[in-house]
C-alpha cells in the first residue's frame, strides 16, 4: 500500500504525536488546530517586542487572514508559527506560547525541522528549486527518506492535482521549473508544500507577484485547500481576504487590534480602529 | 487588544470616495425632501380643491425618478470602484434601498394627487376630513424617517415602528367608514373610492418610511432590524 493510500484508509497522527512532545492534542483536535497565547516576540533579543501579548486561537480547516499596515508584525507572527525566526539569531519569543493542537511548538523536544514539515509555509515570489517539475515536488517526500518510485510517482500527480497544476504539465513533468510561469511557479510552490502533507499552510501574500489572472486561480486554489489543510494567509489585498478568507485578524503596531469571523470584520467591526484601517481611513 | 482609536472623523485617503459617499448620502436627503414636497402638495391639492397644486405633484415624481437613477448608478459606481467594506459598505448599500423607497413614496404622492383631480371634479364630500389625521401621521412618520437617517438618529427611527400600528389602525377605521359612506350616499361612491385608494396610499407611505428607518438603524448598528423589529438590536 503505497503513502497516500494509507493516509486516505488511516487517520492522519496526530500533531502532538509527530512533533514529539507529551501535550494533550487530542483534546483541541475539533477546536483551535493552533493556539496562541500572550505571545510577545523580539528581534533584538527581547530589548523591543515586536509582537505584543498576542493571542488567537486558529480554527481547523479553515482560511485565517492576517491584515495589517506594513511592520505591523502579520508577518513575523506567521514565522513564529513554523519557527522561521529561529535562523535569526537575536530573535526571541519573550512571553507567551504557540501550541499546534495542544503541544508547545517551542517545547525543547522540538525539532523545528520536522515541524516545518507540518506547518509548510508559500512565500511571496515564488521559488522553484532549479530542477524539474517532479523533482520540486518530490523533494520533500526524498528528503524524507521515501525512495520508492511509485509512492513519488503517485505523491507528485495528487499534489499536482491538489495545487490545480496537474493539467497544464502532466505531459512536462521532467521539464525545468524554472520555465513555467509566475502563477503556474506559485501553484507549483503550492503543490511541492502539500506534497510532504502538513497540518498547516502558511502563505505570505502568495499573489502580491501575480497578474489578475493568476491570483484568482491561487484564490480558488486557496478556498479549495481548505477541505485537507488549516491555511493562514498574510495579505496587504483586503479584497483578497474577503475573497478567500473564514476568519480575519487585524493587527497594529504589533498588537491583535480585532479577529473575527471575515463577513463580520468586514460588514461591521467592532473596533473603530479596524473600520478606520479597512475602509481607507488609517489616519 | 489595544484600546479604540480616539479618532472620530478621519477622512478616506482616496478624496473621491468620500466626495462620492458624500453625494450620495446628499442626493438621497434631496430626494426624500422633494418626495415629501409631492406629498405636500398631492394631500393640499385634494383639502384646499387645487388642481395645480396636484398637478406640480404628478410633474415632480419624474424628478424623483431621475434622482433615484442617480443614486443607483453612484452607488454601482461606488462599489465598482473603491469596493467600500463596514460602515461605508452599509451606507452604499442603505443608499439604494433608501432611495428605492422615497421613490415608491413619491409614486404614492403621484397617484394621490391623480384621484384628488378626479375628486376635485365632483362635489366636496364632508367627510373628506377624516383623511386629515391620517395624513398628518404619515408625513410625520415620512420627515422623521428622513431626520433619522440624515442625522443617524436610532432613537428616533425606532420610534416609527409604533407609530406605524397607530397609522394602521387609522386606516383601518377609515377604510371602514367609507365603505358605509359609500353604502348611505351613492351618488358619491366614486369620491369615496378614491378616498379609499388614498388613505391605502397614506398607509403604505407609513410603511415605506419604517423600512427607510431601518435601513438608518442597520448604517449605523450594522443590524439588520428587518421583520424583527427593535427587539434585534438587544440581542
Amino acid at each position: 500500500m503505497s503513502k497516500q493510500d494509507k493516509k486516505s484508509k488511516e487517520p492522519k497522527p496526530k500533531a502532538t504525536e509527530r512533533i514529539d512532545t507529551s501535550s494533550d492534542g487530542a483534546r483541541h483536535l475539533n477546536e483551535a488546530l493552533l493556539d496562541v497565547q500572550k505571545l510577545s516576540f523580539s528581534y533584538d533579543m527581547g530589548k523591543t517586542d515586536t509582537l505584543k501579548k498576542i493571542s488567537l486561537e486558529i480554527p481547523k480547516q479553515k482560511v485565517t487572514a492576517f491584515i495589517g499596515p506594513s511592520g505591523c508584525g502579520k508577518s513575523t507572527l506567521l514565522r513564529c508559527f513554523n519557527r522561521m525566526n529561529d535562523t535569526i539569531p537575536t530573535a526571541r519569543i519573550t512571553h507567551g506560547n504557540v501550541k499546534i493542537m495542544g503541544a508547545d511548538i517551542y517545547g525543547p523536544k522540538v525539532d523545528p525541522i520536522r515541524l516545518r514539515k507540518q506547518v509548510g509555509m508559500v512565500f511571496q515570489k515564488s521559488n522553484p528549486f532549479p530542477k524539474s517539475i517532479y523533482e520540486n515536488v518530490a523533494f520533500g517526500l526524498r528528503i524524507a527518506g521515501e525512495r520508492k518510485k511509485s509512492v513519488l510517482d503517485e505523491a507528485v500527480e495528487k499534489s499536482l492535482k491538489g495545487a490545480a497544476l496537474w493539467d497544464e504539465v502532466k505531459d512536462r513533468l521532467g521539464e525545468s521549473a524554472l520555465g513555467l510561469s509566475g502563477g503556474q511557479q506559485q501553484r507549483l510552490c503550492i503543490a511541492r508544500t502539500i506534497a510532504v502533507e502538513p497540518e498547516v499552510i502558511l502563505m505570505d501574500e502568495p499573489c502580491s507577484a501575480l497578474d489578475p489572472i493568476a491570483t484568482a486561480v491561487v484564490e480558488e486554489l486557496i478556498t479549495k485547500l481548505r477541505e485537507d489543510f488549516t491555511v493562514v494567509i498574510v495579505t496587504h489585498n483586503m479584497q483578497q481576504a474577503t475573497r478567500v478568507s473564514d476568519h480575519t485578524a487585524f493587527f497594529y503596531l504589533g498588537e491583535l487590534i480585532e479577529y473575527d469571523t471575515t463577513q463580520q470584520l468586514f460588514t461591521n467591526p467592532s473596533i473603530k480602529q479596524t473600520e478606520d484601517y479597512i475602509s481607507g481611513r488609517f489616519g | 487588544m489595544a484600546s479604540e482609536s480616539e479618532s472620530t472623523d478621519l477622512r478616506h485617503s482616496l478624496g473621491n470616495f468620500e466626495e462620492a459617499l458624500r453625494e450620495s448620502r446628499s442626493l438621497v436627503i434631496k430626494m426624500g425632501s422633494l418626495a415629501q414636497q409631492n406629498l405636500t402638495n398631492a394631500m393640499n391639492g385634494l383639502l384646499q380643491r387645487d388642481e395645480d397644486l396636484c398637478n406640480d405633484a404628478i410633474a415632480e415624481d419624474e424628478e424623483v425618478n431621475a434622482i433615484e437613477r442617480s443614486i443607483d448608478q453612484g452607488g454601482m459606481e461606488i462599489l465598482m470602484r473603491f469596493n467600500p467594506v463596514a460602515t461605508d459598505l452599509r451606507s452604499v448599500l442603505a443608499a439604494m434601498k433608501i432611495a428605492n423607497n422615497i421613490e415608491r413614496i413619491s409614486d404614492q404622492a403621484e397617484n394621490i394627487a391623480r384621484r384628488a383631480r378626479k375628486i376635485l371634479k365632483k362635489k366636496e364630500v364632508e367627510d373628506i376630513r377624516l383623511i386629515e389625521p391620517i395624513y398628518d401621521a404619515a408625513t410625520a412618520m415620512l420627515q422623521d424617517a428622513a431626520k433619522a437617517y440624515a442625522e443617524s438618529d436610532t432613537e428616533l427611527a425606532l420610534t416609527l415602528f409604533e407609530r406605524d400600528k397607530h397609522l394602521n389602525k387609522l386606516h383601518r377605521k377609515a377604510i371602514k367608514h367609507y365603505t358605509q359612506a359609500m353604502e348611505a350616499d351613492t351618488e358619491n361612491i366614486k369620491t369615496y373610492l378614491h378616498l379609499i385608494f388614498i388613505v391605502r396610499c397614506l398607509e403604505r407611505i407609513g410603511d415605506h418610511s419604517v423600512n427607510i428607518c431601518e435601513e438608518a438603524v442597520y448604517i449605523t448598528h450594522g443590524t439588520s432590524i428587518k421583520h424583527v423589529g427593535p427587539s434585534a438590536l438587544e440581542s
